[in-house]
């Protein structure tokens, strides 16, 4: 009990540390695509610090409050079900069905607290993100019907344990179509630029975030950063193939190495998401829902339907 | 009537197709160097003549006050000055530079060319009051703001520190290489103030021959001070 307890606490640290470190290389990649040079990479840590350090925090109430523990809640929850190459902690019962939900609830949570803080631009905000939500959900779901279809089982870990032998998801024809549409679902869920609607900056000054400042910010920051660990973890697991390393007779540096795989797994994902999120406009929360139903729905579906067969 | 062809380009040729593709086009800079200053570490190159920091030869300045009549910003204003315990026979202009716009017109008109400006242009303070005098200065000699650029080639104000004493009205300049710089400041605008009347070489002459009768003097003063 005590040991999973340690264990969870160390995933967590290491998933804070390595998101934290991502949303560096996020600010540098953007820098470097524009052709300027960016701050150290670990300047996210410093502004989370800096916002958790605030004098004054301005809040509307209680569900003001909850609604952000809520959200960095459901990321942790998330991150405890998705395998960790070896070492996680739920992962016997990590179905996709639960993951692909427990990674969406963060949203809801912010716009909880969005909604409570009465500002119209957080409203405006709440409105768009609860659309791209809605919008993202048909690719989603096509997706883990395939997934489901392809290798019957709905368990993550098994379909980590499956391409070990009959290698990565992508080499697949069907589910590469899943992949790419998962990809593209994925933009929005980082909320990377082609779907960052609901946070628009320069748009709605902010969206839902607009209202948030000082410990509620640094705790979104954090959030944030848990998330882009378990979103860009979990895609690396169902469909790059995660990793679970036997090579070495000790088992630590077994994990070392899973770990290590799993991280250029993830770099890999995160930098099509920055691609993508430089050198792609903002699209108008219309054209958003008709995207997400057209062309990603319609991959998935293919996919889908292929798998099945 | 003649017949006018205007060349209008057709729209055929203006309009891009929009495309998924072209845009990964974007990503050619990622791994060429940045095109970027890494300012404290270093220098920009700044533009010969840019129009910066006034400099004043206070030899050379007649106090006609034609900088004061052209700037747009009423930002000059002249100033009675007293250096060495010697009255200045001219006002000299002062400018504030928390309403000058650095157009340089009261260099062009300056009849004598005793107003000129440096390149410098970094002038930053805190909010505390006798930091903000650095603002308002009498402009030193060219000769000694080249000598201080030489010095420190990074376009600050040449002074560090401006000392303003209200009683005495001593103005001190702590210019940045080390040097202090005393003059006092009699009075504002185009006459003459009263401190400034007597010519400095009379009067002590004049003195020294009526010494004896100090308090007829008074008397006279009075007398014109009232009437
Ligand atoms: S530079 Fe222009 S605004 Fe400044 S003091 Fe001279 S005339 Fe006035
Ligand atoms: S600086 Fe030039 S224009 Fe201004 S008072 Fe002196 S001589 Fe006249």
């Amino acid at each position: 009990m005590l040991m999973t307890a340690v264990r969870a606490f160390l995933i967590l640290l290491y998933a804070v540390f390595v998101g934290f470190m991502f949303m560096g290389i996020i600010r540098i990649v953007t820098a470097r695509i524009h052709r300027r040079v960016g701050p150290p990479i670990y300047q996210p840590i410093l502004d989370t610090i800096k916002l958790l350090s605030k004098k004054s925090n301005i809040t509307h109430g209680l569900i003001y409050d909850f609604g952000i523990i809520y959200a960095l809640g459901a990321t942790i929850l998330a991150l405890m079900f998705i395998p960790i190459g070896g070492v996680s902690i739920l992962r016997a019962y990590g179905d996709l069905i639960l993951i692909t939900f427990l990674l969406e609830i963060p949203m809801l949570g912010i716009m909880f607290a969005a909604m409570s803080s009465g500002n119209p631009w957080a409203g405006l905000g709440a409105q768009r993100a609860l659309l791209t939500l809605l919008a993202i959900q048909v690719p989603l779901g096509f997706a883990i019907v395939a997934l489901a279809e392809f290798y019957g089982t709905f368990s993550t870990y098994e379909i980590v344990m499956a391409q070990q032998t009959m290698g990565w998801s992508i080499t697949h024809m069907p589910l590469l179509l899943v992949a790419i549409a998962y990809d593209l679902v994925l933009q929005a869920m980082f909320g990377k630029e082609p779907f960052d609607i609901m946070i628009a900056p320069g748009e709605i000054s902010l969206g839902p975030m607009v209202e948030f400042g000082g410990k509620h910010m640094g705790i979104l920051q954090i959030q944030h950063a848990i998330a882009l660990f378990a979103e860009t973890l979990f895609f690396a697991n169902i469909f790059l193939g995660g990793a679970v390393v036997t090579a070495f007779t000790s088992p630590i540096l077994n994990t070392i190495a899973s770990l290590a795989i799993l991280l250029v797994k993830q770099i890999a994902v995160l930098m099509i998401a920055i691609f993508v999120g430089a050198i792609f406009p903002r699209f108008t929360i219309d054209q958003a829902a008709r995207f997400y139903w057209k062309w990603p729905t319609i991959l998935a579906a293919a996919g889908a339907i292929l798998a099945a067969l | 009537m003649e017949e006018i062809d205007f060349k209008v380009a057709p729209e055929s040729k203006i309009k891009k197709r929009p495309s998924y593709i072209k845009p990964w086009l974007g990503l050619k800079y990622l791994f060429k160097k940045p095109v970027t200053i890494k300012i404290p570490y270093e220098k920009t190159q700044i533009a010969k003549n840019y129009r910066g920091f006034h400099s004043l030869d206070w030899k050379k300045c007649i106090g006609c006050n034609f900088c004061g009549q052209i700037c747009p910003a009423r930002a000059i204003e002249m100033t009675w000055i007293e250096v060495d315990g010697k009255v200045e026979k001219r006002p000299h202009p002062k400018i504030d530079y928390g309403r000058c716009t650095f157009c340089e017109f009261c260099v062009d008109v300056c009849p004598t060319g005793a107003l000129g400006f440096v390149e410098n242009f970094m002038l930053t303070t805190e909010w505390k009051d006798e930091e903000l005098e650095l603002f308002d200065w009498v402009p030193i000699h060219p000769d000694k703001l080249r000598e201080i650029n030489e010095k420190f080639p990074d376009y600050r104000f040449p002074v560090g520190k401006i000392e303003f004493n209200k009683e005495t009205k001593e103005v001190t300049y702590y210019l940045r290489d080390g040097d202090v710089f005393k003059f006092k400041i009699l009075g504002y605008g185009v006459r003459p103030p009263a401190a400034a009347k007597p010519k400095p070489a009379a009067p002590k002459a004049e003195e020294a021959k009526k010494v004896k009768k100090p308090e007829e003097k008074k008397g006279q003063k009075s007398e014109e001070n009232s009437s």
